[in-house]
């Protein structure tokens, strides 16, 4: 019986290894490989000594983790305050807040920078205002502010979202215990509250700095290079696979990543939660000028973080939109136009997205249930492979794939997976699947084995076990994390746009991104945008539902 | 339920492996052409599905490049000739002669030249000029003038309403960068470069962000592919485009890709591009490019420019030489230019500065300023190489392997531009100083 | 700080249109060990936050030293609670946990730590100061938590079921480790539980509360021995409780037939509230370890006498638990003290003595006229 049991465990857990290494540790093997090797196949450290002799690299790499950090902290001005007021406060409109502050997740980054350029920008509303008041103007969009400022927009609520998920954890007695203590206001929250929000806090941080750094779209969009997730893309795309550098920027990304991973890792395992689990905490009732000022901060930071989406709005019933505060002459043609398309894009979007993010709940079930109810020795290893893709860029993984699947026939496909669509959802399965096996694992643990041994001894055999008892009670977290795979899908750009095999194959971000390609495109990209927002808004509000306000286990590292 | 999931996800995989009759198509046209000859060549060859693979121009060499051992595609159908030139000497391009009586109609050279290419791998099937497009209403809200020449590009009022795409992104400014320095020779071309560098308020990556930047009006002026400025303009949006006098016209080509899957289809669409029906499509408004069949301009809508009446070019583009040197020439720019555009920039603002002081200070003697200022523009119009080391082959060797000379050579030209421009700052901000 | 009296009057609280506390009005006095008795939902806890000043109350006014604090933050009302979790921080060690409350009074470093190590030894934990609070035992984070509430030494200590996560030997343990504690201090300190053994042991008052109002407030024994009501009687102790209805009354005693028919004798107390009259309806408690169960033909001193058939009996080694049938319903009868005495086995004829002292009246109504 005993041995029954580690040798079924056992062979998935070796089947999951092997299908983890076919597609995320081999493909990025091959990529490392080609930083590290020379003309003749031999192993050198050449090009990374160049990369850190060239003074451009040097910049990209300061400029990058600088964003990383900046992004972070700008965003955790926004995201901490409405984390808190959303945990601890009770009001009016707290749902709006709950739902609103998880739309900037919706755009896709790049898609959110062109709108903000026609708020914000050099010609923008904002500033051809100032300039006929005041004859001045503000480089809102200008360089490294405009990327910044744009990926806070977008990055923030994944610091908020881990930040409120801590907060609903800590008990509200052990808030109490120190207001009993004589502690309050700002000295409970620097010396109890923040402390103990802190690995949410920590864990949505790192995501927030991992994306921004791999963020392509963004800096791409607002002409800013000097990045390093930029530098690679250039240079891969530019001079070839085989320049070199491309590759020695790739690994640095891969390390920096993994780098700020292995510094946070004590906040990062679940399994750290100390807070003990009851009593959910108090919510304040608000009242009076204190609720006037909280609402003002919330009006302001999502009046500020919807502005790309408002950008976009406008921009796609937009004929004319040339030097002036609202376009000037408005069409509906670009819904006419994108019409005939949105099928096509939404379908794929769809299929895509939904056997992605069907596979990423099967995967990380099982996954989450290795890591959690067996003792196999390899589980630590699995748990690290299958936490991987969240250091690895888009970019990288895509330059992995066409290294190791072109040019030759998949079986049971009959032609290379790369230019099979079929490519992009096994690409946008490795990208979410640390998210859905987080969601489970987290699922999981709330599940007491002793619920699946009741049902054993009263005579149900293991599968059915999972399948009567287990998997009910942990559907709720396996679909907020399929979900939340579908949502994130939905805007992926980095890997698309390098591994789209053909237009008719292009998910919706992709048509977004032609769209915006062409001259007179941009306000159909930006219909297409709007229903992109539509669709994911959906997606994100069925998240909630689901998970009644607290999505963001689901992004938790 | 999951058994129809199962077959639905069957019937999926099952359709894109049954490889209907289809041509595969990669390109970097905008999806306006792309589109208007899909529907085009469909609605003349029923059965046939045309494929479009949308990718960047150089984007396009690296992935059949890449795909060479099992090609996927059957046309590439780009702009930039020298792509093609590429693509010829890897061994990538099918050869193939297009019937007679098509071929007749089409004149052997555009200006000084050649629309096809001789040994028949590639064929013209439109013509483009390089030019120039601005917007109205930010001239005026600017009181700027529209420019002409691309020595305007270097104009001190234009400081900071300029727009470009990078040379190394896009394949349509490679060539305006290499009529230029053709067009001016490589020490004076680069100067000119540099300078108007300097001006540019944004180098965009990609050649669509140039029309974009200058219709939306965060730009004034933009250097663009003629048909961006035309098409623009069709579609009613507030922007003129001029030819500048110095200027090459160059066609845009097609070619059957070596070992595609569909060489018949491949040559019919060929065939059908160069064809009277399909060359008209090139007149619809969101299109706007120039047939190469002299005889179709009578029936071109109005004020449309026609390439082989009206003096363009005045340049005698080299086309072995462009391509010979692209690495060097795109590489060089973004290292002197894209990547140092915030300190070439600077230098060029300083400059600018310096010489308003001393064009306002009347009376004086400001010879010393004078020559400070001619000091610091010298130093931020240096290319790091001269036109004999661009060429050279272990330069451009050095773009093709791993041996690290790259890296040393793109160190070389970064330390050299951030150099030059310090001390360009540096004389200009000392001038100022004794202009005061 | 020298402890402090406590004084409610008319608390009322509610959520919504649901009263949970309601008309609560008391007084405890400077030292006393006072208990909040009920079941869960009673609003006890309520209560006690109420006096912390987590709970703001719609009704009423709460007085410490005479002093109305309703309105006073929790912070600023120097109450020293224990939560039923115990609430240690998990960031902090034991050592940050016990001197967080002596940091916020400013206190000098040096003075933190010895009354800290000071608390630290009051409660047997020397050892575990740089430990957190998760590398501790369910006993040590109960008296990591007490000995945080001790340290600032507030007015008042309020205890909220702190002994309800512990199992029930440690239970006992710390019951007396409190109850020595308390009166060694002489803190005055509110109790919440929901078990009447702890009250009982500990208490020098409680208070039983029902739905949200109290309904006997008394001494232990008081509680105990004359609970007001069948409420009291059934919640505090083992009760076998009967209805009836007076049928004679013999100076001291009356003679009562419950509705079952069975008919006893009462002695009629000092302590009790009014004399119930013949034909008086009353409710009667016979608290089980007061009956004694014979064989049907043992003679016995006591005047009361039934008959009935073991349903069940449970031998526990201090005691035998028997549930007997006796004219259809069941009474329980907790022999104390077994050895010695025979032992009755299901479906045994036994015979039920108890003395009319323990047949309790704790309800009387007056006949209707």
């Amino acid at each position: 019986m005993r041995r029954g049991v580690d040798w079924r465990q056992g062979s998935l857990m070796w089947a999951l290894l092997a299908l983890l290494g076919i597609f995320i540790l081999y493909p990025v093997g091959r990529v490392l490989w080609v930083a590290l090797s020379d003309d003749q196949g031999r192993l050198t450290l050449l090009h990374f000594g160049n990369f850190f002799r060239r003074p451009l690299f040097r910049e990209a790499l300061w400029n990058s983790l600088l964003s990383g950090v900046l992004v972070v902290l700008f965003g955790s001005l926004i995201a901490v305050p409405l984390a808190y007021i959303g945990a601890r406060y009770e009001f009016r409109g707290k749902i709006a807040l709950q739902t609103l502050s998880t739309l900037p997740l919706v755009i896709p980054p790049f898609v959110g920078a062109v709108a903000l350029q026609m708020i914000l920008g050099r010609s923008g509303m904002v500033n051809l205002l100032l300039m006929r008041w005041f004859d001045a103007s503000i480089p809102f969009m200008e360089g490294m502010t405009g990327v910044v400022l744009v990926q806070t927009l977008h990055f923030f609520p994944f610091i908020m979202l881990n930040t409120a998920v801590s907060l609903a954890n800590i008990e509200a007695s052990l808030e109490e215990a120190a207001e009993n203590m004589g502690c309050h206001g700002w000295r409970l929250f620097r010396r109890v509250t923040l402390p103990l929000m802190l690995p949410g806090y920590i864990a949505g941080s790192l995501i927030a700095f991992i994306r921004v750094i791999d963020d392509l779209g963004t800096p791409l969009m607002l002409n800013f290079k000097n990045l390093l997730a930029a530098q690679a893309y250039l240079r891969i795309t530019t001079i070839g696979i085989d320049d070199v550098d491309g590759y020695v920027i790739c690994v640095v990304l891969v390390v920096l990543s993994l780098a700020s991973l292995f510094g946070a890792r004590k906040y990062l395992a679940v399994a750290e939660y100390a807070t003990v689990q009851r009593g959910a905490p108090v919510s304040r009732r608000l009242s009076g000028k204190k609720r006037a000022w909280v609402l003002l901060f919330i009006g302001l930071a999502l009046g500020v973080s919807l502005l790309p989406h408002i950008g976009i709005v406008i921009l796609s019933f937009a004929k004319i939109w040339s030097f002036s505060i609202l376009p000037t002459v408005y069409t509906l043609d670009n819904y006419v136009e994108i019409l005939f398309r949105v099928p096509h894009f939404v379908k794929n979007t769809l299929l895509y997205t939904l056997i992605a993010a069907g596979l990423d709940v099967l995967l990380g079930a099982a996954i989450a249930f290795l890591l959690v109810r067996s003792r196999l020795r390899g589980r630590n290893l699995l748990d690290a492979i299958a936490t991987l893709p969240l250091a690895i860029p888009g970019v990288v993984l895509a330059v992995g794939f066409i290294r190791v699947f072109h040019g030759w026939d998949f079986p049971g496909i009959g032609r290379p997976l790369t230019s099979s669509w079929i490519i992009l959802v096994i690409a946008y399965t490795v990208r979410r699947l640390p998210y859905t096996v987080r969601a489970s694992y987290a699922a999981l643990q709330q599940v007491h084995v002793s619920l699946e041994e009741a049902a054993q001894s009263l005579g149900a055999n293991r599968f059915k076990t999972y399948w009567k008892v287990t998997v009910p009670l942990i559907a709720g977290g396996l679909v907020a994390g399929g979900l939340i795979a579908f949502v994130t899908s939905c805007v992926e750009l980095a890997s698309t746009i390098m591994l789209v095999p053909r237009i008719e194959l292009g998910p919706i971000s992709y048509g977004i991104y032609i769209y915006m390609q062409s001259p007179l495109g941009r306000s159909a990209g930006a219909a297409l945008g709007v229903v992109a927002i539509v669709l994911v808004g959906v997606g994100t509000y069925l998240t909630h539902r689901v998970f009644a306000g607290r999505a963001g286990t689901a992004f938790r590292v | 339920m999951r058994r129809s999931l199962f077959t639905l996800l069957t019937l999926l995989v099952l359709a894109t492996v049954a490889v209907a009759k289809e041509v595969v198509i990669v390109t970097s046209f905008p999806k306006e052409l792309f589109e208007g000859y899909k529907k085009a060549f469909e609605a003349k060859n029923p059965g046939i599905t045309v494929v479009i693979n949308s990718k960047q121009t150089n984007a396009g060499v690296t992935y059949l490049r890449e795909t060479r051992s099992k090609p996927e595609a059957d046309i590439f159908w780009v702009s930039a000739p020298d792509a093609f030139q590429t693509l010829k000497t890897d061994g990538l391009l099918e050869k193939y002669s297009p019937p007679k009586e098509i071929m007749a109609k089409i004149p052997a050279k555009i200006g000084t030249f050649p629309i096809h290419d001789a040994d028949g791998t590639y064929f013209g099937f439109a013509v483009s000029g390089y030019g120039l497009m601005w917007n109205r209403n930010y001239l005026q809200a600017h009181k700027l003038p529209a420019p002409k020449e691309w020595t305007d590009l270097a104009n001190s009022k234009y400081f900071n309403h300029l727009v470009i795409s990078a040379p190394s992104r896009s394949g349509t400014t490679h060539l305006t960068v290499e009529v230029i320095l053709q067009a001016y020779g490589w020490e004076k071309g680069w100067a000119l470069l540099l300078n108007s560098g300097g001006n540019m308020g944004a180098i965009t990556e990609r050649s669509f962000g140039v029309p974009e930047a200058v219709v939306t009006g965060q730009y004034g002026i933009g250097v663009v592919i003629d048909f961006f400025g035309l098409s623009a303009i069709a579609s009613g949006q507030p922007v003129d485009f001029v030819y500048p006098s110095l200027t090459s016209v160059v066609p845009a080509s097609v070619g059957i890709v070596k070992g595609g899957p569909n060489p018949d289809n491949a040559k019919a669409f060929v065939n059908y591009l160069l064809s009277e029906a399909g060359q008209m499509v090139l007149f619809s408004p969101d299109i706007a490019r120039l047939p190469v069949l002299p005889d179709l301009y009578a029936k071109a809508p109005k004020n449309y420019p026609n390439p082989f009446t009206t003096k363009l070019g005045g340049v005698d583009f080299n086309d072995a030489l462009s391509s010979a040197r692209r690495d060097v020439v795109i590489s060089l720019f973004d290292h002197v230019i894209t990547f140092r555009h915030a300190e070439l920039k600077a230098a060029w603002e300083s400059i600018y500065k310096a010489e308003e002081a001393v064009g306002k200070a009347k009376g004086r003697d400001l010879a010393q300023a004078q020559s400070l200022i001619a000091e610091a523009r010298k130093a931020a119009s240096q290319p790091p190489i001269d036109e004999k080391k661009a060429s050279d082959k272990d330069v451009t060797g050095a773009f093709k392997s791993k041996s690290g000379l790259k890296a040393q050579l793109e160190i070389e030209w970064e330390n050299f531009a951030r150099a030059n421009y310090a001390k360009a700052k540096e004389l200009a901000n000392k001038a100022l100083a004794l202009a005061r | 700080m020298k402890p402090a009296q406590v004084k409610l009057e008319n608390i009322g609280k509610r959520y919504g249109e649901q009263w949970v506390v309601r008309g609560v009005t008391l007084q405890i006095e400077r030292g006393e060990f006072y208990t909040f008795l009920g079941p869960s939902g009673c609003g006890k806890t309520t209560l006690l936050r109420t006096i912390a000043g987590f709970v703001a109350p719609d009704e009423g006014v709460v007085y410490l030293d005479g002093e109305p604090v309703t309105d006073v933050p929790p912070w600023k009302r120097d109450v020293g609670m224990v939560f039923q979790n115990y609430a240690l921080w998990p960031h902090l060690t034991v050592f940050e946990n016990v001197a967080f409350g002596l940091r916020e009074r400013r206190a000098a470093r040096e003075e933190i730590a010895e009354k800290v190590k000071l608390a630290l030894e009051q409660v047997d934990l020397k050892t575990t100061a740089d430990r957190r609070p998760s590398q501790l035992s369910g006993g040590q984070q109960q008296r990591v938590a007490l000995a945080r509430t001790l340290v600032i030494q507030p007015r008042v200590l309020l205890l909220d079921e702190p002994l309800s996560n512990l199992d029930a030997k440690l239970r006992a343990e710390m019951r007396l480790e409190l109850l020595k504690l308390q009166r060694d201090l002489g803190i005055t300190t509110i109790y919440v539980t929901h078990d009447q053994e702890e009250a009982l042991a500990l208490s020098t008052r409680i208070a039983v509360m029902d739905r949200g109002s109290i309904v006997q407030e008394g001494a232990p024994r008081e509680i105990y021995e004359q609970p007001r009501g069948p409420f009291v009687a059934a919640f505090v102790g083992k009760s076998n409780l009967f209805e009836g209805s007076v049928t004679r009354v013999d100076g001291r005693a009356a003679e009562i037939e419950t509705l079952e028919g069975i008919r006893m004798t009462a002695a009629l107390g000092p302590l009790l509230p009014s004399s119930p009259a013949r034909g008086a309806r009353v409710a009667l408690n016979i608290r089980p370890e007061a009956i004694a169960v014979v064989r049907p033909d043992d003679a016995t001193p006591f005047s009361n006498r039934l008959p009935g058939k073991v349903l069940a009996s449970a031998y526990q080694g201090s005691l035998v638990e028997y549930e007997i049938e006796c004219s259809g319903r069941s009474i329980k009868a907790n022999v104390i003290n077994p050895k010695g005495k025979p032992l009755f086995h299901r479906g045994d004829e036994v015979a039920m003595v108890f003395a009319p002292e323990d047949v309790l009246i704790i309800k009387t109504e007056s006949p209707i006229a």
